[in-house]
Order: structure tokens, then C-alpha cells, then sequence
């Protein structure tokens, strides 16, 4: 090698070095590609999009087909756990809901006058269009008797119709038999709740709900309907259910029908009424001067 | 003719494992992407003949490649690649690259020459480094990986430049790794 193409050698390479210095000086300064780096990009970029796109193919057939030899017992495994959190789940759920009726039960029970009995409901009859029929509670002759009001955190569900052994029978009020006195709340007006017995809902009807002149004063749509507590084992003020129809009248009484407020299908627990609500106090409202406790009293 | 094939396989070599080395399974060393052209650098100057400017030039046009397809600022590793070029071409005469455990120790030794030099480089231009760890961290990865890719590249590389040689006696060497 002679000295002079050495020399040119020498000078080709310092010059090939310093070169990308200077060309790395000056897009630091410019800060943005140059049209040469832009034009490179755009050869490349479709390049590696190619790639990229046959890599990840083949990635995703690996992962998606082949990689798969575990997933048959790892499924099984998932679907046995799934299983079981779903028989826990259904278990947790059924308890929760008893907890919260026995809850409400509770509740009823300490703003009950009267002495009472919680019952567990253990079956319920169907209709043919899967309405319930009656309820069937686990008590039996040594707790209840029939004609005992049986309630629910919501309102009055029925009467002990019958009791056999050590279970008893509840007639629901929407039965044809059932005949509970309520009160319109906002009027006043007074009726007898009666079943309507009908087989694809709970609904009832009120007899005798006097037609008033006045148009405020007659029933609506939307009214509640209490217990009246007067001639009836149901304690008084017990919201029964609402107004959900008018449906006429024949000149003297209105003719009603109303929805029950307590859902016969979703009570689980309730509560009956061991003895007859005490009779209204008379002298309630009237001021009574008590005796002296010491001294002469008067005869 | 060679550097330029060399360069443009490098190239492609480059542009493939971009996009394929996040797909691999392998752990920390999918974020330090081999040297690459570390390899096409120290390769071209360890089997540079008489003249050391095309094995220069071939290291500076890769390292402007690596530069625009990886975003880095154009200049940076065409500038380290050609130093490093500048260092194995030293070694030349010094060491025989031969056998899959002397390969995968020179490509672990470009790797790091390249990676430092990279450093210094941004460090003096400016360009923001990360705390000394972490560089530090992804240095020793970025090594591994050159080091466990080198002598397939290698093996690529003098495939190459067997299909160059004149005579049988040149394919021969040229693939047993004696070239020059």
C-alpha cells in the first residue's frame, strides 16, 4: 500500500468520522428531521409495518393455536371454581335475604302491640300462572290458631286458615275469603277489604266504600289504604296497600280495586299476632287527676 | 459491492428485529434491543482488507439507518458505529473471532464498547441520560442480548461474504471466520 493512498485512506476515514458529528450537531440544533431522514422514514415505514404485521400474525397464531396445550385444564378448573362461587354466591344471597326479612320482622315486632310469633315460610302454592295461593308456615297447634293475623314487614298478609300438626296455613288477603275493615288514609272513608281471588294476580277490592257528594272526598287512584283496627285482628294504622283502579260505582259506593302492598312471592318470614290488639283506651285524650299518695282519700 | 450488501442486510436485520424482538418471550430483555448495528460495525471492521474507509463509511450509512428508524438524533450512532468500527479494526491483528464462545465475547465486548461510547456521546452533545442505574441496567441488558444474537448475525454476515469470494480458498475462509 503506497503512502499516498494511505494518506487518502486516512484522510476518507477521519472525514467519514467527523461527518455524523457534524450532521449530529446540526439536528440537535434543528431539532426536527431533515427532508433526507423524512424520505428515509417513508422507505422504511411500510417496512417495518410489514414485518411488524407478519410478526404479530405469527405471534397471534402461536399464542392463539398452538400455545393452547394448558387451557383444557386450566378451563376445567376455572369452570369448577366458577361453579362453586356461584353455589356460595346463591347460599350468601338466600341468607342475606333472610337476614334482611328477619330484619324487618324485628322491626314490625317492636312496633307491634301484642304479643307475637316469628314463622318461616316453608312453602307457597302456585297458580297456573305462577301466583301464590297461600303460604304455609312451620308452625304448628302449639303456637298458632286459626283467625290469628299473620303480617310482614310491609303490611297484613293473611289469617291462619289452618293448622294441622306442626304446620300451618295462612289465607292470603287477596283470597275471596279474606275481609279485613280499612280506612282511606286521606279520607277517611271506611270499607271491607275482599279478595278478588283471582289466579294471575293479587288484587282485591273494597266493599262497601260509601260514595261521598263531595268529589274530593272520594277515593282516587294512588290512595293508601290503612287498617281501620275495629272489628278485625289486625292492629290499626297497618298500611294494607293502594288504590290502583277505579272502576265505578252504583250511585251509593264506589267500586275499587286495589293492589296489596306486600308481595306474598317474596316473603320469606312473618309475623303473627298471637292475641287480639287491646281495644282503643277511651279516656285516651281526657286529663285524669291522679290520687294523692299520702293522706285521706276521698270515698 | 460487499459493504453495501453487508449494509443493507444489516439494515433489513434491523427493521426485522425492531419488530419482532417485543414479541419474543424473553423476559427483562425485551427492552434492550441487541446492537445490531454494533455488530455490522465491528464485523466490517474486523474484516476490513487494505482499506479502512468503506468499512468506515458502511458503519457510518448503518448507524444514520439505525439513527432514522430508531428516532434517535441523525448523527449519533452513525458517529458511535464508525468509532466502533475504528476499535474492533485495532483489534484486527490482536484476536481470531472463531467459535460460538469467542463470538458471543466479542459481540458482548462490541456491545459494550458501542453502548459506552453511546453514553459519552449523549453526554457531551447534551441529549438527556437517565439516572446512572438505570443506563447502567440497561447497558448490561442490551449486552446480554447482542451477546446471545452475535453469532447468528455472524454466521449471516460471512455467509455473505462467502458468496463474495473469488476462489474456493477465499469461500472457505471467509466461513471459517480467517478473513482477511
Amino acid at each position: 500500500m503506497t503512502l499516498r493512498r494511505r494518506l487518502v485512506d486516512w484522510s476518507l476515514t477521519g472525514l467519514l468520522i467527523l461527518v455524523p458529528a457534524l450532521v449530529l450537531r446540526a439536528s440537535l440544533q434543528r431539532g426536527t428531521p431533515s427532508a433526507f431522514d423524512a424520505a428515509i422514514l417513508r422507505i422504511t415505514a411500510p417496512l417495518e409495518a410489514g414485518v411488524t404485521w407478519i410478526a404479530e400474525g405469527l405471534g397471534g397464531l402461536w399464542s392463539r393455536y398452538v400455545a393452547l396445550i394448558d387451557i383444557e385444564a386450566e378451563n376445567r378448573e376455572l369452570r369448577e371454581d366458577n361453579d362453586r362461587l356461584r353455589k356460595e354466591l346463591a347460599e350468601m344471597t338466600r341468607r342475606a335475604y333472610d337476614v334482611a326479612a328477619l330484619e324487618e320482622l324485628a322491626v314490625l315486632k317492636k312496633h307491634t302491640p301484642t304479643d307475637t310469633i316469628g314463622a318461616r315460610v316453608i312453602a307457597a302454592p302456585l297458580s297456573p300462572q305462577f301466583r301464590v295461593l297461600r303460604l304455609r308456615l312451620d308452625r304448628g297447634q302449639r303456637d298458632v290458631q286459626p283467625n290469628m293475623a299473620v303480617i310482614a314487614g310491609t303490611g297484613p298478609v293473611g289469617k291462619i286458615d289452618k293448622v294441622y300438626g306442626d304446620y300451618a296455613d295462612v289465607m292470603l288477603v287477596s283470597d275471596t275469603r279474606s275481609k279485613i275493615e280499612v280506612v282511606v288514609k286521606r279520607t277517611g272513608a271506611r270499607g271491607w277489604l275482599i279478595g278478588l281471588g283471582r289466579t294471575d294476580s293479587y288484587a282485591c277490592t273494597i266493599s262497601a266504600l260509601e260514595l261521598s257528594p263531595q268529589a274530593e272526598q272520594r277515593a282516587r287512584a294512588g290512595d293508601e289504604l290503612v287498617t281501620s283496627g275495629v272489628g278485625s285482628v289486625f292492629p290499626p294504622g297497618l298500611v294494607v296497600g293502594k288504590i290502583e283502579s277505579l272502576l265505578g260505582d252504583d250511585g251509593m259506593f264506589q267500586k275499587v280495586e286495589v293492589r296489596p302492598a306486600v308481595d306474598v312471592s317474596r316473603v320469606r318470614a312473618v309475623m303473627v299476632l298471637l292475641a287480639n290488639p287491646p281495644p282503643p283506651d277511651p279516656d285516651a285524650k281526657t286529663k285524669k287527676k291522679s290520687e294523692p299518695a299520702f293522706g285521706l282519700r276521698a270515698l | 459491492m460487499r459493504t453495501a450488501t453487508l449494509v443493507l442486510v444489516a439494515y433489513g436485520l434491523c427493521v426485522v428485529l425492531g419488530a419482532c424482538w417485543r414479541l419474543l418471550p424473553i423476559g427483562l430483555l425485551r427492552d434492550a434491543v441487541p446492537e445490531l448495528g454494533a455488530l455490522t460495525a465491528a464485523y466490517l471492521g474486523l474484516t476490513a482488507r487494505r482499506d479502512l474507509s468503506p468499512a468506515i463509511g458502511g458503519s457510518v450509512v448503518i448507524g444514520y439507518l439505525v439513527d432514522v428508524v430508531s428516532g434517535a438524533p441523525a448523527g449519533l450512532a452513525a458517529f458511535v458505529l464508525g468509532v466502533t468500527c475504528l476499535v474492533t479494526r485495532s483489534a484486527q491483528q490482536r484476536i481470531l473471532v472463531r467459535g460460538a464462545a469467542m463470538t458471543i465475547g466479542f459481540s458482548a465486548f462490541v456491545a459494550l464498547v458501542a453502548s459506552v461510547l453511546g453514553l459519552l456521546v449523549r453526554g457531551a452533545a447534551g441529549i438527556p441520560v437517565a439516572s446512572i442505574v438505570v443506563e447502567l441496567q440497561h447497558l448490561a441488558l442490551v449486552t446480554l442480548a447482542t451477546a446471545l444474537i452475535g453469532p447468528l448475525v455472524w454466521r449471516v454476515f460471512r455467509r455473505i461474504d462467502a458468496a463474495f469470494a473469488r476462489t474456493h480458498r477465499e469461500r472457505e475462509a471467509a466461513l471459517e471466520g480467517l478473513m482477511p
